[in-house]
């Protein structure tokens, strides 16, 4: 049923899944609500108990003292730049290797796809050790592109980008070929435009992966003028930070998350659009 | 203008010249920086710039004023650069530096990492620069000559001692009419001493009598408290001195595993909660021992002068003996300086600072929460509110023999079996037999 201008009364199925929908978001949203709470509170009074969270009394002192940090702004720069570094090279590596895989062909071509899919299954963790070694005889810790290298050798990447090529129809290339066009034409003026949800899918997924990027930073970046913002802000943590200073550990979760939430409130319909797309391919 | 006249100038120009090039050279000379790899946090906003040591408060504050101190102070034109990173990975970072070849010239490590360490090769014995400084190693405490000290030489600067305690809440003893005549409060002495009192504690007050944290990842607690009830059994987990085999089914490990297993069933220990719940609920009065360490001293003091706290009266013991031995687990901080960090230069600016750091050994335990590792300061700190208490951590406190890998492993492995006992996940016959196959598991590994 219609009401008025193309309001739909809402059915019994459409009211349970509203219903369903809106427990989930609150079951989302609680914990986050609550870390903002939490951040406005003074850390002598979450010393003694975390209850009454919307109580007074409430402060903002623990978000001056991050301000306060003088290196804080430095690790935010640090941040973007991996960030920002580690996305657009690993949107060029994965999608030159996707199409390279989907669309052409070369001796070697099936050992080396099942060479970088079977990165898929190797966890990080296996492959620290020399990794780190062998940055560290290349003289590349502390350095930005110590930090965006290992990350660049992406398999996710190449897999859906080569799976998104697969979908878009030959027939597409193969009639700007009749018009001459050049392998390399096709691919920047013809093809690529056409994966621009995929990109953007993988886009947001590396920014975020890199942004919120604990262990390597760790364990690459040990100048404090080098450290991204999640290794500085964690290193400014007391030792007992989770009984003594909870106010100031959620401060610091809020102020890292807050440049990722501003970014999504200027993009928020082009995120949407690219996750949607993404997933409908 | 005259030959003579345009010589001089030319002369005088080149000296002017020459006077601020090496000037400028030797001021460059003169300034030595040295690194300072430490865990500890950050304190900018409180502590920035501050050098009021003697007003600083907490671990964090006291380091960073020392430090800003020194820098402004010291004679030798020595700048100290603090390399600060989170006390969880500050030793997987570390390692992982070392590894690199990035090597801070002094580093933080607590005595029961220093095996490890000395195994590795990248800490050695300091004894000698120790000398140099003007360091007297025969005024380290005893727990704090043993925990810096490998195949007889001293391989750190101890900067403390830290040791586990019972927090008493000294109202709810006296509600349970569990205090002397002077209105101290009975420690018990047996494990049936306890749970007597905890029966007590819990008829007349309805409160547990332990609030530890045992959940959100704590495994410190249970594993001290574990440890320290092995220790006052005289009693270890190898099997024998090369500490290569555990045995977690001695009856020394069972009657430990029993205390938990029989203070759970009866309802005499907090259940499920993390540090800050426990540290919380003892404020809140919900508790009237608080197992946690020396450094929770000053925090307890301030909680208890509040008009409005419920923790009417504190006081503060040495985890009890509740067995045969006096003894308590301890650890140490202390200060390395890792192989390959050094030049000659960086090497005698790091002796004149770390001088410093024990001429101010004091201050830290003061401020800091912790004991002083100098017997020479002991009177003066057992002037300190309660310190009085706790002072015979630095002759009873007991730490693993450094032959001992992986200590932070076993601490994992131990708090959290102790932990499955308190929460009622396990029983302590199971829980017994988990942690031998871990640990076994641990052991195996090279």
């Amino acid at each position: 049923m219609i009401l008025g201008r193309g309001v739909k009364k809402l059915d019994l199925v459409d009211m349970l899944l509203l219903a369903a929908l809106v427990g989930l978001a609150i079951v989302w949203v609680a914990p986050i609500v609550w870390v903002v709470g939490l951040a406005f509170k003074p850390n002598e009074v979450l010393m003694r108990t975390t209850g009454g969270v919307f109580a007074p009394p409430f402060t903002t002192k623990n978000f001056t003292d991050i301000l306060a940090t003088s290196a804080v702004f430095g690790w935010m720069l640090n941040s973007f730049i991996v960030s920002i570094g580690q996305t657009f090279l690993t949107l060029a590596i994965s999608t030159l290797a996707g199409y390279g895989f989907a669309r052409t062909d070369f001796p070697g071509k099936r050992i080396a796809f099942v060479l970088v899919i079977a990165g898929l299954a190797v966890p990080e963790q296996a492959i620290i050790v020399p990794l780190h070694t062998m940055f560290a005889e290349a003289h590349l810790h502390n350095t930005y592109l110590g930090l965006i290298a290992p990350r660049l050798a992406f398999p996710f990447g190449v897999f859906l980008m080569y799976q998104y090529f697969k979908g878009v129809p030959r027939e597409i290339e193969e009639a700007a070929m009749l018009d001459n066009a050049s392998r390399l034409r096709i691919f920047f003026r013809i093809v690529l435009p056409l994966t621009v949800p995929a990109q953007a899918t993988l886009g947001i997924y590396t920014f975020l992966h890199a942004w919120n990027e604990y262990f390597w930073p760790l364990v690459s970046a040990t100048k404090p003028e080098m450290y991204t913002l999640t290794i500085g802000l964690a290193a400014t943590q007391t030792n007992f930070a989770q009984t003594e200073g909870i106010g100031f550990l959620m401060a610091q979760a809020v102020f890292a998350g807050l440049p990722i939430l501003i970014l999504y409130l200027f993009f928020q319909r082009h995120i949407v659009t690219a996750v949607a797309g993404g997933a409908a391919k | 203008m005259t030959m003579t006249k345009l010589k001089s100038t030319l002369a005088a120009g080149a000296l002017a010249v020459a006077t601020l090039a090496t000037g400028g050279a030797a001021l460059a000379q003169q300034k030595t920086e040295i690194t300072f790899a430490r865990f500890f946090g950050a304190c900018d906003a409180d502590y920035g710039t501050s050098q009021d040591y003697q007003k600083a408060r907490g671990e964090c504050g006291v380091i960073t004023t020392l430090v800003n101190h020194f820098n402004a102070t010291n004679k030798d034109n020595i700048v100290v650069k603090p390399q600060i990173i989170e006390w969880g990975p500050y030793y997987q970072q570390l390692t992982a530096r070392i590894a690199a070849r990035d090597v801070p010239t002094i580093a933080v490590m607590h005595t029961s990492q220093i095996g490890d360490f000395v195994r590795a090769r990248v800490v050695e014995p300091i004894e000698d620069d120790l000398k140099a400084a003007g360091i007297d190693i025969n005024d380290f405490t005893l727990h704090a000559r043993t925990g810096v000290t490998l195949n007889g030489k001293v391989h750190a600067l101890p900067w403390d001692t830290h040791a586990w305690l019972w927090h008493m809440n000294v109202g709810l003893f006296k509600q349970a009419g569990l205090v002397d005549a002077a209105g101290k409060p009975i420690v018990p002495k047996t494990v049936d001493e306890l749970m007597q009192q905890a029966r007590l504690i819990k008829e007349k007050t309805g409160k547990p009598y332990f609030v530890m944290a045992s959940a959100g990842g704590d495994v410190g607690s249970g594993a001290r408290s574990f440890w320290t009830m092995m220790y006052t059994q005289s009693a270890s987990i190898f099997r024998d001195q090369n500490f290569d085999k555990a045995d977690f089914n001695s009856p020394a490990a069972k009657n430990a595993f029993e205390v938990f297993e029989r203070l759970s069933k009866e309802g005499y220990i907090t259940k499920g909660i993390d540090g800050a719940g426990a540290l919380g609920g003892f404020i809140g009065g919900n508790g009237a021992v608080l197992l946690t360490g020396t450094w929770r001293i000053d925090d307890m003091i301030a909680a208890a002068a509040r008009p409005e706290s419920a923790l009417k009266e504190y006081t503060a013991r040495i985890f009890s003996n509740l067995f045969r031995e006096d003894a308590v687990w301890a650890d140490n901080h202390s200060w390395v300086m890792p192989r390959g960090g050094t030049t000659p230069q960086t090497r005698k600016a790091a002796q004149v600072f770390l001088k410093y750091l024990w001429d101010h050994n004091f201050d830290w335990a003061r401020g800091g929460g912790h004991l002083p590792i100098r017997n020479s300061l002991m009177a003066e700190y057992a002037k300190l509110p309660e310190r009085s208490n706790v002072m015979r951590v630095t002759e009873i406190g007991r730490s693993l023999p450094h032959d001992v890998r992986r200590q932070f492993g076993f601490q994992s492995l131990i708090g959290e079996e102790v932990n499955n006992i308190i929460n009622g996940n396990k029983l302590a016959a199971q829980a017994m037999k988990d942690a031998q196959e871990r640990a076994d598991q641990l052991l195996s590994r090279r």
